[in-house]
């Protein structure tokens, strides 16, 4: 039972994340009709810049997570105004193609830049893990958790709840007539991929201090990405999100009791069932924002 | 009010528009009818600033409009209700009519226009936390209306507001029509259903493949032969 539980608190830290992850996307994908390649690399990018403002200039840990995350959205808004605007009514081929180059490109100047060894980023948080009854969890990773949840609430009321997210929502729904009630397209679209990397290259900030800072590891986060937003249903963010917590237990589950080499097949393995059983996802009746 | 000037708008490489020129005067009721395909819809869309010119003008109470953007056209007092409704289907019908409030900044103003429209259309007020999608047709095209007008157009242009609806419900969606220019709003109206639309309008065009082939009076229109050969059915 102890180590039921154990498992089940590890999932929820690393379920957080790729909820962030897979929100990201799916939004990107809902509304701009992008497969964003290098979604996985803002989360490198957002983690090599909690290490250069954490560790190389010594900022304060929490204040580099806040500059990280404002990092990736403006890297995202760059990305969306230099390489998307141009390919406006290119079909989704031409632009994938593009993603996948700039997602090699990305990853090819963060190895030219700081080198293939990778990077340990130091948090403030005490290293011994807090003890509840049988379960014991690092502070870190309850931060983690924590920040993780409050951006998934705070996303959730952003779509939901303001005037920018219902023009959003109308925007995937309708882009034409969204138009026709004054919604700025080009401005949805540059705020819709500034916001997913943003949340993307944050994930990765968060992470960096458990896990290690290295060129590749967008590559696997990039495919669990993807995984997400299948298991969610393309274009739904609760989807996305909960699909992130399912892949997340699915993974600590399969580690913990089948085989700990096969961590990362798990939701591969996952994903192959969904996509025969279910293959317009877990949680979609149809594709949707919100 | 409204004066196109020459404009041709083009699908890649085809013309779905020649040269088409058209006024409509303020407080004017105008229809453009013509077969499937004549190019109305597109007309409208160009308008809208959704389609580009490939020649010619457009301007609006003295303003040049011809290839701005949609926001920038509803910004000068048009408002685009367009054919099949195109309700946003996810969102509440409050949504729907809060995004045909989009631009606007004067929320108080905003809340007592959705009041004064549900005086008209009791029913949305009834549906108003439903999906837009689960509305019957009739009430998805009293939404579009409502929509519409949410943002206090000075012209209003309907694509076929008539399309796919119940006859009594087209009886009363054209009776909405003729109340909105009794009110005040110039209205440009597509319409396939010919005799109604040339019965309640003031002046007429009629478009053939891309181009205006007559105008006048609606009245005149009704009582032309040819006309009443192809589209009346006479």
């Amino acid at each position: 039972m102890a180590e039921f539980l154990q498992h089940c608190v590890n999932a929820l830290v690393l379920g957080g994340t790729y909820a962030l992850l897979g929100i990201g996307l799916t939004l990107i994908f809902g509304i701009m009709r992008v497969v964003n390649f290098t979604h996985g690399e803002l989360y490198t990018f957002g983690a090599y810049m909690a290490f250069v403002l954490g560790s190389l200039l010594g900022l304060d840990f929490f204040l580099s997570l806040l500059l990280a995350a404002t990092l990736g959205v403006a890297l995202g808004a760059v990305i969306e105004f230099v390489l998307l605007r141009p390919l406006k009514g290119a079909d989704i081929d031409t632009t994938m193609l593009v993603m996948i180059g700039a997602g090699i490109a990305m990853q090819a100047s963060e190895q030219l830049t700081w080198g293939g060894v990778a990077k340990m980023v130091p948090h403030p948080f005490p290293p011994d893990p807090l003890v509840f009854g049988p379960v014991a969890v690092a502070p870190v990773r309850l931060f983690v958790l924590g920040v993780a949840v409050a951006l998934l609430v705070a996303f959730y009321l952003l779509i939901n709840r303001t005037r920018l997210g219902v023009a959003m929502r109308a925007t995937f729904q309708d882009p034409d007539t969204a138009a026709l009630m004054g919604v700025n397209k080009g401005l949805m679209y540059t705020l819709t991929f500034a916001i997913g990397s943003g949340l993307a290259a944050i994930a990765g900030a968060l992470l960096a201090p458990i896990f290690l800072v290295y060129p590749t590891m967008g590559d696997l986060v990039s495919l669990k990405a993807f995984a997400i937003v299948i298991l969610g249903g393309l274009g739904n963010i609760a989807g996305a999100s909960i699909g992130g917590f399912v892949l997340a237990f699915v993974e600590e589950f399969g580690a913990g009791y089948l085989s700990s080499g096969y961590r990362d097949a798990m939701g591969f393995l996952l994903i192959i069932a969904v996509l025969i059983l279910r293959p317009q996802g877990l949680f979609a009746a149809k594709e949707r924002i919100g | 009010m409204l004066k196109l000037d020459g404009i041709t708008v083009c699908y890649g490489q085809i013309p779905a528009l020649r040269r088409v020129s058209l006024t409509v005067e303020e407080g004017e009721l105008v229809t453009l009818i013509g077969a499937n395909g004549a190019g109305k819809t597109t007309t409208l869309r160009a308008i809208s600033g959704l389609l580009p010119l490939t020649e010619g003008s457009i301007t609006f109470r003295g303003q040049s409009i011809g290839g701005a953007a949609p926001r920038v056209v509803l910004g000068q007092g048009i408002a685009h209700c367009p054919e099949g409704r195109r309700v946003f289907p996810q969102l509440s019908v409050r949504e729907n009519l809060e995004m045909g409030a989009y631009l606007r900044r004067d929320h108080a103003a905003v809340k007592s226009d959705m009041e004064r429209l549900f005086h008209r259309f009791p029913r949305l007020q009834e549906r108003l936390q439903q999906a837009a999608g689960t509305l019957s047709g009739g009430e998805q095209q009293m939404l579009a209306i409502a929509r519409a007008l949410m943002s206090r157009p000075k012209l209003v242009l309907f694509d076929e507001p008539s399309l796919g609806l119940a006859p009594n419900l087209v009886e009363q969606t054209f009776a909405i029509v003729s109340d909105i220019r009794r009110e005040g709003t110039t209205v440009l109206m597509v319409e396939q259903n010919a005799y109604a639309a040339l019965d309640m309008c003031d002046r007429a065009y009629l478009l053939e493949s891309g181009q205006v082939v007559q105008h006048g009076t609606g009245q005149a229109l009704l009582a032309n032969e040819s006309i009443q050969k192809a589209y009346l059915g006479a």
